[in-house]
């Protein structure tokens, strides 16, 4: 049994209070960070995860149609389905049958509805259009509605079965219309509304009622909005749409009234993100790709269901958000416990040195140093071990819980700093110090000390190396690869370290021969300090990873904002509907026509376009644009360029040529390829130049419209594309009905993202931490060499040296520290950056296709770092040299003799 | 007025105060004639140290005057200390205090520095100090590399660099074996005598007192004539 002194223990801890104290803040602090960022990721997933959800709004609702089954009746005409509203409703509970247990938590109820093509109008008024809506909620009820005015839509036929012709007049179909579209309309329950599709075939609509929506903010209403009031511009620009309403009992007469393939039907689960969690909605977005797997299979014209939705688009993207912000935080965090366990070591050291005299007293007096060991630990211990509880303790108040798995770790270490130190320390005291008498052991004995460094050095290097490759060949996801740039940070600091003391006695020598006394002091201090290792690399490592947080942040901030431009192409784009394409080009003249916008150019884009080249299939953004104005618009905006190969606007014969990007390099100029259409033939295309990227996704073809159009390619623009600060306010003045969006608004969106903004709040916290770890550790340095720094002075004062001149030297002695950690830190910090940057997917959470460019602020970083470094520095200097001035000369030489 | 060169007069020196004060010094007076090297004798805690340091002006007494060669060191204020150490006081201490990362010859040229004395007129003084210690085999070596006593005698010509009036060693010997400490007694002896310095050596080794002109004890913060 080791016997403990425990007088020794409580007086060491007393005498030393202060470096204790700080220790213990080091390691709540750090307890706090680590112990938070766990849950707070997590707590941050589920939030994305919901976050997702309901941005992505439409496209995370899963949708359903099923085609009609015929319904011929025994005689070849068609056959009235009097229950067909029961039929309409099973198709809901079918659907809801499919869902796996896990996708019917995740959504809402279903909304199933029946809806006709939109007819025109035939009031003599100029483009009113009428659609036909049948509603039904999944749980039996419909929005429910009072009638004001006549009374519900009945029967158009008593004889519920009846059989009529296929070329008969039209069927007449009873409707109910909301107050305000009556009024608009000008009709009375009884009159009918003249509509006739665009073949101008003629549709025998009547008002049965005029009804009022006893909840208008009923969802199902949502999905219909024009059967409340009327809506603009969903046909084209200058159209108005409105809504009848069917009803069980005549929604048959609908279905008799239109051929099958105008009249839709479908069920529509909109996504409840309140319920979702980020491990809820991993399974989900495998029980969606089974769904959709399903439909895929029966392609053909039947009655089954049809699954449609972005979900699983929508989770995976997430899911790879998470795989990245995951490994993103261990990264910074590993990178905050290494800095924070240097400057825990620095303070061991500290301590160290001021025991250094008692420790070797107590060995002389018979302590063994097992005991001293475990005294020294039994304090470490008791300082450690609390703070730590406090940290964590603080991070369960903050968020909730408070995770170990990078706290125990950490705190092990932490507490074995102390005892390590002072061990050794005491060890050293009393072992026998005199160099050995003959040469050639003392040689022996200087190489062992090296090869031991070397050896020491080479470990850490081929450890850091091995990180980095890991990181940069398999990503981010081995424990090794994480660590990478804390490891990187310290293995170059290590070896820039190992420079000082060559460095400092070259700086002595050369000062040697100048005749300035005060840098020769300053330089001796300096060359005998510079073989303590630790100081300069704990305050280097943590600049530098401080550099590494803050470079991760500037260049998360620039992809951000890149990446809206890329995935907008413009300051604002404008997405018009098929049924209102005819009037894109027309909006784009009016935009471009408005004040503050630079340019406005219409395009065709077609998301996934399937392309043959050499028998194999390419799928590619198309883009059929006037290229000449597209150029002009990118050239206004920080966007790649468009090239401007000559016969880009011309085609060749049947050729178009077309400017080609793909992310395989299946496409290069030069290369011919086919445009396949429905009509079992083909464009031929030309690939004559590269094209830069546009929106997101690496595989673009841009053809130019006047080229396409002599080939025989004359598609409507959907697209408009506008630059200027009044781009958006100019869209939105056209009244166009369709996706407006914003470069504003993309990059405020992506900003506020939970991660994206988790994570940037993580690098913050980061550097600042860091920065401020590297701070303590030079503070911790320079306290550490305080005795053997004034014992100097007070010599060099014995000598004649002034005492205003004292400071100098001493700023003198601590300057290589705050040096290397100024210059070579944020240096390491972009390197480290630039190394990692590709691996740690950034542009994952910036939205760009490539890798962010790396964006140091080296001004900031310098600046903040250089001055943080003099103001500690002068700190420093300054306070020793106010103690020093309150003790006589004698007193100081007194104490160190 | 006398042609001491060192004039000690009522001085004492009380550290702390109340019933837990010391007097270190109490009412000490003496005068040393010029060219002479005087032991300081007493019992360790008699206040040898104490009184060299408020004659050398790292230390102020409480009450009394010290002059040395007509300057008055207690009236002097810091710059005025730093000036009277590069040019007339300087110090030898038991634990040498050397600049361990510099070599002999380049510690004992560090006063010269300071002198800001012309880089070839220091490197010939600290030439001729090397020999007269005895070390000019030893001029390119750093403390770390010599024994107790060379390092000693590097301190002692460092001592004697800047041509001071008064040198004041506290124990001098006092880390060194008996042998080395003799040795290098003997050389002080010597540089007195050949560098016309005045030296005032604390010691409570009476061996060491047989080399001096003249012996003064301490005890108890007072001087027995
Ligand atoms: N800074 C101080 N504070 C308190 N007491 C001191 C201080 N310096 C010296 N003393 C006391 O003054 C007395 C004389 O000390 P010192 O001059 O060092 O004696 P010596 O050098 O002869 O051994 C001793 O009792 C010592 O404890
Ligand atoms: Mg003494």
């Amino acid at each position: 049994m080791i016997a403990l002194h425990w007088p020794s223990v409580r007086g060491r801890a007393r005498a030393d209070a202060g470096p204790l104290l700080l220790v213990a803040v080091v390691v709540a602090v750090v307890a706090l960070l680590a112990g938070a960022t766990p849950p707070v990721l997590r707590a941050t997933s589920d939030e994305a995860t919901r976050d997702a959800v309901r941005r992505a709004a439409d496209d995370a609702a899963v949708r359903v149609e099923a085609d009609w089954p015929d319904d011929y009746g025994p005689t070849g005409g068609r056959q009235r389905a009097p229950l067909l509203a029961q039929d309409v409703a099973s198709l809901g509970h079918l659907a809801q049958d499919d869902l796996s247990p896990e996708l019917q938590a995740a959504l809402q109820t279903p909304v199933t509805t029946v809806s006709s093509i939109s007819m025109a109008v035939t009031d003599g008024s100029v483009q009113r259009r009428l659609q036909l809506e049948y509603l039904r909620r999944g749980d039996g009820g419909d929005p429910r509605v009072t009638w004001v005015a006549g009374k519900a839509p009945g029967p158009s036929t008593s004889d519920d079965s009846i059989e009529i012709p296929l070329n008969g007049a039209p069927w007449p179909i009873h409707v109910g219309v909301s107050e305000a579209e009556a009024a608009a309309l000008g009709v009375r329950p009884g009159d009918r509304i003249p509509v006739q599709d665009d073949r101008r075939t003629p549709y025998d609509v009547r008002v049965s009622g005029i009804f009022r929506p006893v909840d208008p903010g009923d969802p199902a209403w949502r999905l219909v909005p024009w059967l409340l009031q009327p809506a603009a511009n969903r046909d084209g620009l200058g159209s108005t749409r409105f809504g009848g309403l069917l009803s069980d009992e005549s929604l048959p007469d609908a279905r008799l009234a239109f051929r099958s393939d105008q009249l839709r039907r479908g069920v529509r689960f909109d996504a409840d993100p309140d319920k979702l969690t980020w491990a809820s909605a991993q399974n989900l977005a495998d029980s969606v790709a089974t769904l959709k797997g399903l439909s895929a299979v029966s392609a053909e014209r039947d009655t089954s269901l049809k699954w449609a939705t972005q979900l699983d688009s929508v989770l995976r993207d997430l899911r790879n958000q998470i795989a990245t912000a995951t490994p993103q935080a261990s990264v910074l965090l590993l990178a905050l416990l290494a800095g924070a366990l240097l400057v825990v070591s620095l303070a061991a050291d500290l301590l160290t040195r001021r025991r250094t005299t008692a420790l070797a007293t107590a060995r002389q007096r018979g302590a063994a140093l097992p005991a001293l060991a475990a005294e020294l630990a039994v304090e470490s211990v008791a300082v450690t071990v609390p703070a730590a509880a406090i940290g964590l303790a603080l991070a369960a108040v903050l968020t909730g819980s408070a995770s170990l798995i990078w706290v125990l770790p950490f705190v092990v270490l932490a507490i074995a700093a102390g005892p390590a130190f002072g061990t050794l320390a005491a060890a050293r005291a009393t072992r026998d110090k005199r160099a050995p008498a003959n040469r050639s052991a003392r040689r022996w004995a200087r190489r062992t000390v090296r090869l031991r460094r070397a050896a020491i050095d080479a470990a850490v290097v081929l450890l850091a190396v091995g990180a980095l490759v890991a990181l940069r060949q398999r990503g981010i996801e081995t424990g090794l690869a994480s660590a990478a740039p804390a490891l990187g940070a310290l293995a170059v600091s290590l070896l820039l370290v190992r420079l000082l003391p060559p460095a400092t006695g070259a700086v002595l020598r050369l000062s040697l021969r100048s005749r300035r006394s005060l840098g020769l002091f300053a330089a001796a201090r300096a060359a005998a300090t510079s073989s303590r290792m630790l100081p300069a690399l704990a305050v280097t490592t943590a600049i530098a990873l401080a550099s590494f947080a803050v470079t991760l942040q500037a260049t998360t901030d620039r992809g951000l904002s890149d990446g809206a431009w890329q995935a907008v192409g413009a300051d604002a784009r404008l997405t018009v509907g098929l049924e209102a394409s005819g009037s894109t080009a027309d909006i784009a003249t009016r935009v471009a026509a408005a004040p503050g916008v630079e340019a406005a150019v219409p395009a065709r884009v077609v998301e996934s376009e399937r392309f043959i080249a050499d028998s194999t299939s390419i799928v590619a953004r198309l883009i059929v644009v006037d290229t000449a104005a597209f150029r002009r618009l990118l050239a206004g905006t920080p966007l790649p360029g468009l090239p401007a190969p000559a016969g880009l606007t011309a085609a060749d014969g049947d050729t178009v040529p077309a400017l080609v990007r793909t992310g395989d390099g299946s496409l290069r100029p030069g290369l011919d390829f086919r445009l396949p259409l429905q009509t079992n033939s083909a464009i031929q295309m030309a690939a004559i130049g590269v094209a830069p990227a546009i929106g997101t996704g690496e595989d673009v073809i841009v053809v130019d419209v006047a080229a396409a159009k002599a080939a025989g390619l004359d598609w409507e623009p959907d697209t408009v594309w506008a630059t200027g600060s009044g781009a958006a306010a100019a869209i939105r003045a056209t009244g166009a009905d369709g996706r407006l969006v914003t470069r504003a608004e993309v990059a405020e969106d992506r900003r506020t993202a939970p991660l994206t903004e988790g994570l940037v709040r993580l690098y913050v916290i980061a550097a600042v931490t860091l920065l401020a770890l590297g701070l303590l550790g030079f503070a911790l340095a320079a306290a550490a060499g305080a005795p053997e720094r004034w014992e100097t002075l007070a010599r060099l004062r014995t000598l004649g040296l002034r005492p205003r001149d004292t400071h100098r030297v001493a700023a003198g002695e601590l300057l290589p520290v705050a040096v290397v950690a100024a210059v070579s830190g944020p240096l390491l910090g972009a390197l480290l950056a630039w190394l990692t940057l590709g691996p740690l997917a950034l542009n994952v959470l910036t939205g760009q296709v490539a890798v962010p460019v790396t964006v140091v602020p080296w001004w900031t970083v310098e600046l903040v770092t250089v001055g943080a470094l003099a103001a500690v520095l002068l700190a420093v200097v300054g306070g020793e040299s106010v103690v020093r001035r309150k003790r006589r000369l004698g007193d100081v030489l007194r104490v160190s003799s | 007025m006398t042609s001491a060169l060192l004039t000690v007069r009522g001085v004492s020196r009380t550290f702390g105060s109340g019933p837990a004060a010391v007097h270190a010094l109490s009412d000490v007076s003496f005068e040393v004639e010029p060219g002479t090297m005087v032991a300081l004798v007493g019992r360790s805690g008699s206040g040898k140290t104490t009184l060299l340091n408020v004659i050398g002006g790292l230390d102020r007494p409480d009450s009394g005057t010290v002059t040395v060669d007509g300057l008055e060191v207690t009236g002097l204020d810091e710059d005025g200390l730093s000036q009277l150490r590069r040019d007339k006081v300087s110090y030898v201490f038991q634990t040498f205090g050397l600049i361990p990362v510099l070599s002999a010859a380049e510690n004992v040229g560090v006063p010269l520095r300071l002198a800001r004395a012309e880089p070839a007129e220091r490197e010939r003084r600290v030439g001729l100090l090397l020999d007269l210690v005895g070390l000019a085999d030893h001029a390119q070596q750093r403390p770390g590399e010599l024994s107790g006593g060379q390092q000693q005698r590097v301190a002692i010509a460092r001592a004697l660099a800047a041509s001071p009036r008064l040198l004041v060693a506290d124990e001098p010997t006092g880390q060194l074996d008996a042998e080395t400490g003799l040795a290098v007694m003997g050389l002080l002896r010597g540089v007195v005598e050949s560098e016309g310095v005045t030296a005032v050596v604390a010691t409570h080794d009476p061996v060491m007192m047989a080399l001096a002109d003249r012996v003064i004890r301490i005890s108890d913060g007072r001087v027995l004539t």
